[in-house]
């Protein structure tokens, strides 16, 4: 069964709306990096952030209190049921799906309502700030908004949990009771996310991210989401969702990113849109993608945007399209000039491209991918 | 509502077997000791020994003693750092594996709603007040949803993807649900499902300062009920596509016949009052099975012992079920959020398999607002064959699914 793709949304640090943020990235701009800081840290922390103008779309009676990962996921769903131009009215609720992805969900509020328990003890804890730190909370909120009855899922996993998303939609559109998926990927930045990265030895100072280098010095931490819209018929044809696979170690992550791709790559695969971030990734997908399909174009928004983890797959989708729509790629910023892969080092047209595939992989031991095709 | 189940003629409807089952929750490490603490109507709460509740006003919860988590686990360094659910994991994939070791799943899909989120604490807790960091790469490994799946999977050797659903309280009965739906639909063959959740103090005081859990005893459905107590528990499932288990002379100890999902959209926290959401659900399981409420001879439902959520399913089941024998068995061993659905999709599953209803302990009257026939204090013999389990979760989730004892 394939699915297509009707509309998409896109927050990012380079602003929102799809075509403004793609325009920007053929331009080679990427975005600017401001400072994040902990009174109880000793450390400050480089990240890209979702200018606040990017938020117009998600002003909400039901948002009033909501963490701002919530605000992300509103607009980005928004603006892809806008795009689609779908309304969700009585005839539609139950027939519409929708699956939030993340990784780390509302991290802001969570650290705001357990420093209070910590610094003050479990009589200071704020009943208004605990529904907030639940993992489906941005789900549920966009689901009121929207006015979606039937059924709503949040996934969690590590980079890779917008594609298992979308593979998620597939199983769930095999249901023919089920018109429309809306899958929403959506991350937001704190000081301990940063801290806890670093400790990971996986973050780096100060951008740039430097993609497919051999020195995986690191990735500068981003926020936003992504929105896609599945259904039924559209110019984009998602072709086939993998249903992804797992590392035990980082050094496996090379084995099952090839599995991935050997699976999806039975016909020519024109471009690839990387997950390389500055990581370990890199030389994971950098060695797989050398075995498998060493002829496509590899591209990564990385550099530009930023890790954003729970909305990355979203994104690298939205990317994917893009470049099957407008037969050009972005170039990529910041790549090692010794990487032997078909990196776009400046603005290329991909004229021919008809197939492109996304890979997903994870730094907490998750991997995906899916292939997309124009029709 | 979505019949998630309900496929059309075009679609493949594959009937789906439950192979194998395993549990671990403060009512007992393994099936055996859990059939036995559900037959004796065993109360599994008590003070909770994990974190200080001095400033919470409940007290108590269902816990699983970490000498019954860690006995016959692996002792070596690696295990050690494992989170608390990796453990509760381990323990019901072996038990699952026991009963079938050939069992290889092409997915796995499990419900949590808060992860290694002790881990978390301990991480934040130290850097907050400088203490000693040595092991926060440690605790940061450990905390991410999936971790305690893929921990399980890894010492077993099974190499399936991972999809972990965070649908708050209704996790565990989403992540069967839609396990139930990836086979009938004919997609997989074979599907672990499931759900954990470790007790954690940040969950806990959330739950405390809602003034959802209670200082009293877990009442469900009383009239003089005054919330929640807390659990935590880990429990899957092997669903395999009925007649491929059957070819390969697998045991079927019941069936999955029907799921149904909504969302009520009404408040973060709080169940639409009418009932609405509860009752799109059930409605949606009874259809996908195409079976009557007639048929369904017990309900476990979720029954937290708030006053909003059993007001809002009281209702709903009244309004669906004339007389059917319900009972909450959270009375007996707290609420295990994200393992809820799938530790009471195993209560089931013991039910059908050896003819008894759990009981709803600490039962003392019954409520005006609705009609309910509870199993009160004691569980009693009966005959069964159509068993239905309800989840309902914060951001307004609601799931119900429809077990069906195996017949030819």
């Amino acid at each position: 069964m394939s699915l297509a793709i009707a509309g998409m949304g896109w927050i990012t640090p380079l602003g929102s709306g799809v075509d403004s943020v793609w325009e920007q990235l053929l331009h080679g701009d990427e975005a600017f990096a401001t400072t994040i800081t902990e009174e109880f840290g000793d450390r400050s922390y480089s990240v890209f952030r979702v200018p606040e103008s990017a938020l117009k779309s998600a002003a909400h009676p039901r948002l009033r209190r909501a963490s701002v990962i919530s605000r992300f996921a509103a607009a980005a769903g928004l603006d892809a049921l806008n795009a689609a131009g779908l309304k969700i009215d009585s005839h539609n609720a139950q027939r519409t799906a929708l699956i939030f992805a993340t990784s780390n969900g509302g991290v802001i509020y969570t650290k705001r309502f357990y420093r209070d328990v910590v610094s003050a003890g479990a009589q200071s804890a704020s009943p208004l700030l605990f529904p907030e730190t639940v993992f489906n909370a941005p789900a549920s909120h966009l689901a009121a908004i929207l006015g979606i009855s039937g059924a709503t899922y949040t996934l969690v996993g590590d980079g890779a949990v917008g594609l298992l998303a979308i593979k998620m939609a597939e199983d769930l559109m095999a249901n023919e009771a089920i018109d429309y998926c809306l899958v929403v990927g959506a991350e937001e930045i704190d000081w301990l996310l940063c801290d806890a990265y670093r400790r990971w030895r996986l973050l780096r100072a100060a951008p740039p991210i430097e993609p497919f280098s051999k020195q995986n010095r690191g990735m500068i931490l981003s926020e936003g989401a992504g929105a896609i819209l599945v259904a039924r018929e559209g110019p984009f044809i998602v072709e086939c969702a993998h249903p992804g696979g797992y590392f035990a170690r980082r050094a496996e992550a090379e084995e099952t990113l090839k599995r991935i791709l050997r699976d999806l790559s039975q016909g020519e695969i024109d471009l690839v849109v990387a997950g390389a971030n500055g990581t370990f990734v890199d030389e994971a997908e950098y060695r797989a993608l050398k075995a498998v399909v060493p002829n496509a174009f590899v591209y990564t928004a990385k550099p530009a945007l930023g890790e954003s983890v729970g909305a990355a797959g979203l994104w690298q989708v939205i990317l994917a399209v893009q470049a099957l729509r407008f037969a050009e790629l972005p170039p990529v910023l910041h790549a090692d000039p010794a990487c032997s892969l078909r990196l776009p080092r400046s603005r290329m047209p991909v004229a021919k491209a008809r197939r492109a595939m996304v890979l997903s992989c994870g730094l907490n031991q998750q991997a995906a991918g899916l292939c997309l095709a124009i029709r | 509502m979505a019949q998630a189940g309900n496929t059309n003629e075009s679609n493949i409807s594959a009937r789906v077997a439950v192979v194998a089952a395993g549990v671990v929750s403060p009512l007992g490490v393994g099936l055996t000791e859990t059939l036995q603490s559900l037959r004796n109507a065993r109360d599994c709460v008590s003070p909770v020994t994990r974190f200080s509740v001095a400033q919470c006003r409940c007290k108590t919860a269902g816990q699983v003693p970490d000498n019954r988590l860690l006995a016959g686990q692996d002792e070596g360094r690696r295990s050690r750092r494992l989170h608390r659910s990796s453990h509760m994991m381990i323990h019901a994939l072996k038990e699952v594996l026991t009963q079938e070791p050939h069992f290889k799943p092409e997915l796995t899909i499990i419900g949590t709603t808060s992860g290694g989120m002790s881990y978390g604490e301990r991480y934040y807790r130290s850097l907050r007040q400088s203490e000693d960091l040595r092991h926060a790469p440690t605790w940061i490994a450990n905390y991410p949803a999936q971790k305690p799946v893929i921990d399980a999977q890894e010492i077993f050797g099974i190499s399936a993807p991972c999809q972990v659903i965070a649908n708050a309280c209704a996790s565990g009965t989403n992540a069967i649900g839609h396990a139930f739906e990836c086979v009938r639909s004919g997609r997989y063959q074979r599907v672990l499902a499931g759900g954990y959740d470790a007790l954690s103090e940040m969950v806990f005081v959330g739950f405390d300062s809602l003034q959802a859990s209670t200082p009293d005893k877990c009442r469900p459905f009383d009239r003089h009920r005054t919330g929640m107590v807390l659990g935590e528990g880990a429990a899957i499932l092997a669903l395999e596509n009925f007649a491929a288990a059957q070819e390969r002379g697998a045991p079927v100890l019941a069936e999955i016949i029907g799921y149904g999902i909504s969302t009520d959209n009404f408040h973060i926290t709080q169940p639409n009052p009418s009932g609405i959401g509860p009752q799109q659900a059930m409605e949606g399981a009874l259809q996908s099975a195409q079976v009557s409420a007639k048929e369904v001879d017990y309900i476990n439902a979720h029954g937290t012992a708030t006053v909003f959520n059993d007001a809002a399913e009281g209702k709903a089941i009244s309004k669906l079920f004339n007389g059917v024998p319900v009972s909450s068995t959270k009375s007996m061993m707290g609420h295990s959020l994200g393992a809820a659905g799938a530790v009471e999709a195993v209560f089931c599953l013991l039910a059908l398999q050896h003819q008894f209803l759990p009981s709803n302990i600490n039962f003392t009257a019954s409520d005006d607002d609705f009609d309910l026939n509870i199993v009160a204090n004691e569980a009693r013999p009966a005959v069964l064959h159509a068993v239905l389990s309800n989840s309902f979760g914060f951001g307004g989730t609601n799931a119900s699914i429809l077990m069906r004892s195996f017949k030819e």
